[in-house]
């Protein structure tokens, strides 16, 4: 067999593989969203999907575990809002600069960019979205209460389907209900450099007292203190409910196990904590980040940036129901055939606040989840104390908690 | 004479050595390397800044209310769990040993909680007593929030643990139980003694190693529970457990340093339990049986 | 020969037998009820369906993730289970009937290993096994489970095989068989259920083992089933794939069920007085 020097000094090259981690999509979006990045890379690199667990804590765990050993198989990583401060110090992603930096947060929701930031550096292009809204029973109730002392009232009469559903168990979610109520009442968890408590006892104290009335009320689901998003939709959608805060995937989840329910089923922005004063809710959603070991980096800045662009994220949107973050997509038709709530959801999104913003941010949540659970159990006298300690202690790293 | 018994030692030492290097490669390195992790400060997300501590981490844990709190809930649970699974073992025991009609039905099904997966059983009995989805309620008619209580949820785990792990227990108590001499039995049958008599004084002491041995190990085990009470409460309503303290230092909050202090003290509880059995209950092994 | 008890004595039995399987078997029905419920009736709160539903099985059997975690876990298990049973078979014959300086020492070594919480471990062993190159391997499980098992399999032989009577093996010796007859004939069926005892112990350990499976595996190649189940999503980000879930593990459940119908035999060998203790 005579072959040229070139032609057979070499197989044809394969394209390197950029292996994104991220939990697996239901609908097939983001498969499909890696497809046609890679397609359209024309041969430069492939996008492979690199599964995650579905629970958020479990993603986490693995992926901590393999960057702090360097792996150098990670290359695209499907980031919760959260992590971005802890990966970012712990210098297992790459910070995004330049070009690729402008151009991610071009046309951007601000709060998504703002989830993505760190220590005045983007981590991470944002690619979807989420946040929680209110959803009532248009059958029972005619106008969504504009406070929280309005909906309680509103619900507490109408007896027994008067139950707001809400998240209580001990995990992230009540971290999100403390911090979205706390924001509201025009308080922070931190201070602006992130490195000391803040707490205002003022607006600390009335979020405490929202949280505690409600659990002691006649309107708490039983199941309160166990309660996480699901076991509110699963609830709702038997009937009983007329409230519920709760992420957007209810609505067509709703419309595919209870119609009944959906034929009733409403929506407004979560109720404000002062009266005048919108409220504001925690921000959600993926933000997609660069390994710091991968061995293609420029490689994987271009991936990311192609699948955090438009036509992926209006393929997230429809196919899998999850939020866009780039502004301009929520004005089109398709979108809002998918989200009805768009402008509502449009205007949560813009004031929405970001979790504390620090490397120990795990260490955080524990201690808000821990000091505040049961809610039941809160006292909101005593209890800004305790959490001032135990939000200072996690923040020092220090002790069991 | 002596030539023959160091044959024999060498040939016990070549039975023995692949078990032992087993256990050493795999475990040797890493309980050496958590022991020496527990004497650091140490924050996997800040290598730099590791430090060497001392006992301060010890000193930490063994100051910390949420130690001691999860150490008398994990004792509670371990005592609870145990106990139950004894009985209930020795009932099923006795059951499969005697049983006739349909034993193999009985042996098979006795099996098939021990083989379903922890996680997923602690999620279905989680789920079957959730006030809204599950059916407990409605069968006995309550509006109960189990999970959602302290002691409610107790009964949860405990009931969750003792299904899942009482086959185990019943399953070395039958092989125990065929191990009782039935002549023995019958001698003292013929003697006039009565069936509780005769399970007191004859069955029981024969399975004596047998019962403790499976004690130890199930009171060991136990000890160390974490699936069920991860998966049902997370450590929520002060039901945490000491190992769940250990995963939330260790894995969610990446302190290394005193997540291994936990562990080492965990390891130090354990070790307790078991001197306690080994002195406390004469569980030797390695004396002479009845065959020699 | 077997005391023959009356009816009432059998009756009794009979019902306790009855009693033994509800109390295994009825959150087993509940967990196939829920892998049958559809999605829409999960919450309805009812022991049986009110709709049976094959979606669950549709969507878990074609997931080929799911496929692939069942043979893995089929065959980690069976591995460490035989590699274990060997091990502390020949050790515990060492322990109970050789001369063995340092066999309190071995005992205690084991039992150390089975005593220390599993969570510091994996910590260093995913290093460990990153370096050595068995990471996200069959090997990578099969070498911690049968480590981990290897106590509880010692130990409950050692007790087991403490309690056979060897004077039997000398009465075959004097008949006139060979040491190695003697030992084939006479011990090996004695043994026996301790040997399957400790053999489902091993298996089923390594069958449910959820920590070391997800700490110590990142593809299909090496996933058990309990490290895939966490995988399972259900039609959205916070919905819990409950069904899907349930029908994962009534599918896994079988082969278990199988083999045990298999060996049950076994569990209580025809160890019937006379030949033995007679």
């Amino acid at each position: 067999m005579v072959c040229t020097l070139a032609a057979c000094a070499r197989p044809p090259a394969q394209p390197p593989h950029l292996h994104w981690y991220v939990f697996d999509e239901q609908s097939g979006a983001f498969a499909a969203a890696a497809r046609r990045c890679s397609e359209e890379s024309g041969g430069r690199y492939e996008i492979v999907l690199a599964p995650l667990p579905t629970d958020a804590d479990q993603q986490r765990e693995q992926l901590v575990r393999r960057l702090a050993a360097g792996d150098p198989d990670i290359a695209i990583i499907g980031m919760d809002v959260i992590w971005t401060a802890e990966l970012a110090a712990a210098g297992w992603i790459l910070p995004w600069e330049g070009e690729a930096a402008r151009q991610a947060r071009a046309g951007r929701l601000a709060s998504s960019v703002q989830s993505a930031s760190y220590d005045g550096r983007l981590w991470g292009v944002p690619f979807t979205t989420n946040t929680q809204l209110l959803w009532y029973r248009t059958d029972r109730v005619a106008k969504p209460p504009a406070t929280w002392d309005q909906m309680l009232t509103t619900a507490e009469g109408l007896g027994t389907h008067g139950t707001i559903e809400a998240q209580g168990e001990r995990y992230e979610g009540l971290t999100v209900f403390f911090v979205s109520l706390l924001a509201s009442a025009g308080g922070q968890v931190l201070s602006a450099d992130g490195r000391s408590v803040s707490l205002a006892p003022g607006p600390t104290r009335r979020a405490l007292e929202i949280m505690q009335r409600l659990a002691t009320s006649s309107v708490a689901d039983p199941g309160l203190a166990t309660a996480r998003e699901d076991q509110g939709r699963l609830a709702f959608e038997q009937g009983g409910p007329s409230f519920m805060l709760n992420y957007t995937y209810v609505w067509p989840s709703a419309h595919a196990d209870a119609p009944a329910v959906a034929a009733h089923m409403g929506w407004a922005r979560w109720p404000a904590v002062i009266p005048g004063r919108p409220s504001r809710v925690t921000l959600g959603g993926i933000n997609l980040g660069i390994g710091a070991y991968t061995r293609h980096p420029k490689l994987a800045f271009d991936a990311a940036s192609c699948l955090a662009s438009a036509p992926s994220q209006r393929l997230a949107a429809e196919r899998g129901g999850l939020p866009p973050t780039l502004t301009t997509l929520y004005d089109e038709p398709p979108i809002r055939r998918v989200f009805p709530f768009a402008e509502v959801l449009r205007e949560t999104l813009r004031d929405a606040v970001q979790r504390p913003q620090t490397p120990l941010y795990a260490d955080l949540s524990l201690a808000i989840s821990h000091t505040l659970h049961p809610m039941r159990a809160i006292d909101p006298i005593r209890d800004v104390a305790r959490l001032r300690a135990a939000v200072g202690r996690a923040l020092r790293s220090e002790g069991l908690l | 004479m002596r030539p023959r018994w160091s044959a024999e030692q060498r040939l016990a030492w070549l039975l023995c050595a692949p078990a032992v290097t087993a256990m050493l490669v795999v475990t040797a390195y890493p309980m050496l390397y958590a022991l020496w992790l527990s004497l650091f400060r140490y924050d996997l997300r800040f290598p730099g800044e590791r430090h060497f501590a001392g006992l301060a981490n010890y000193a930490a844990v063994l100051t910390s209310e949420v130690w001691w709190r999860a150490l008398l809930n994990t004792l509670m649970i371990t005592v609870g769990s145990v106990a139950l699974e004894l009985v209930l073992g020795m009932v099923f025991a006795l059951v499969m040993h005697r049983a006739l009609v349909g034993r193999r039905a009985v042996r098979t099904g006795l099996l098939v909680p021990y083989g379903i997966i922890t996680v997923v059983a602690a999620m279905s009995w989680r789920f079957a007593f959730d006030p809204t989805t599950g059916f407990v309620n409605g069968l006995l008619g309550l509006h109960a929030a189990w999970l959602a209580e302290r002691w409610s949820a107790f009964f949860v785990i405990i009931q969750t643990e003792v299904w899942k792990t009482t086959p185990f227990m019943a399953l070395l108590l039958l092989a125990g139980l065929t191990l009782v001499p039935e002549e023995l039995l019958r001698a003292a049958r013929v003697d006039g003694a009565g069936a509780w008599q005769r399970f007191f004084r004859i069955t029981l002491p024969q399975m004596r190693p047998v019962i403790l041995v499976a004690l130890l190990f199930r009171t060991l085990d136990a000890f160390r529970i974490f699936d069920t009470v991860y998966v049902q409460t997370r450590g929520a309503q002060d039901t945490a457990t000491v190992s769940l303290v250990g995963y939330d230092t260790l894995i969610t909050r990446l302190n290394l340093g005193l997540g291994s202090a936990v562990s080492v003290l965990i390891f130090v509880c354990v070790v307790l339990i078991a001197v306690l059995y080994i002195k406390g209950f004469g569980l030797d092994l390695t004396a002479r049986g009845r065959g020699r | 020969m077997r005391d023959r008890g009356g009816v009432l004595e059998r009756l009794f039995w009979g019902a306790g037998s009855l009693l033994v399987l509800g109390y295994a078997l009825v959150p087993v029905a509940w967990l196939v009820s829920l892998s049958l419920k559809r999605a829409a009736d999960l919450g309805d709160g009812r022991f049986l369906p009110a709709a049976v539903s094959a979606e669950n099985y549709v969507t878990v059997l074609r997931d080929p993730q799911f496929s692939a975690s069942l043979v893995n876990s089929l065959g980690i298990a069976a591995i460490a289970t035989a590699l274990a049973v060997l091990l502390a078979l020949l050790a515990a014959y060492a322990i109970v009937r050789l001369e063995l300086p340092g066999r309190r020492l071995i005992l205690a070594a084991a039992l150390a290993i089975a005593m220390f919480p599993p969570v510091s471990i994996i910590g260093p062993l995913f290093n460990l096994w990153r370096g050595f190159g068995l990471y996200d391997s069959w090997a990578g499980l099969v070498l911690p489970y049968l480590t981990f098992s290897l106590p509880l399999a010692l130990w409950s032989l050692s007790a087991f095989l403490r309690e056979i009577p060897w004077d039997l093996e000398q009465a075959a010796r004097v008949d006139g068989a060979t040491p190695l007859q003697a030992l084939w004939r006479v011990i090996v069926p004695l043994a026996a259920p301790g040997v399957v005892t400790a053999a489902i112990l091993v298996f089923m350990f390594s069958w449910n083992d959820f920590l070391f499976a997800s700490a110590l595996t990142s593809t299909n190649q090496a996933r058990t089933v309990p490290a895939a189940i966490a995988f399972f999503t259900g039609s959205s980000r916070f919905e819990q794939p409950t069904g899907s879930i349930a029908a994962a593990s009534v599918v896994v459940t079988l082969p278990v069920i199988l083999l045990v119908l298999v060996f049950q035999r076994r569990i209580v060998a025809g160890l019937t007085a006379g030949a033995v203790k007679g």
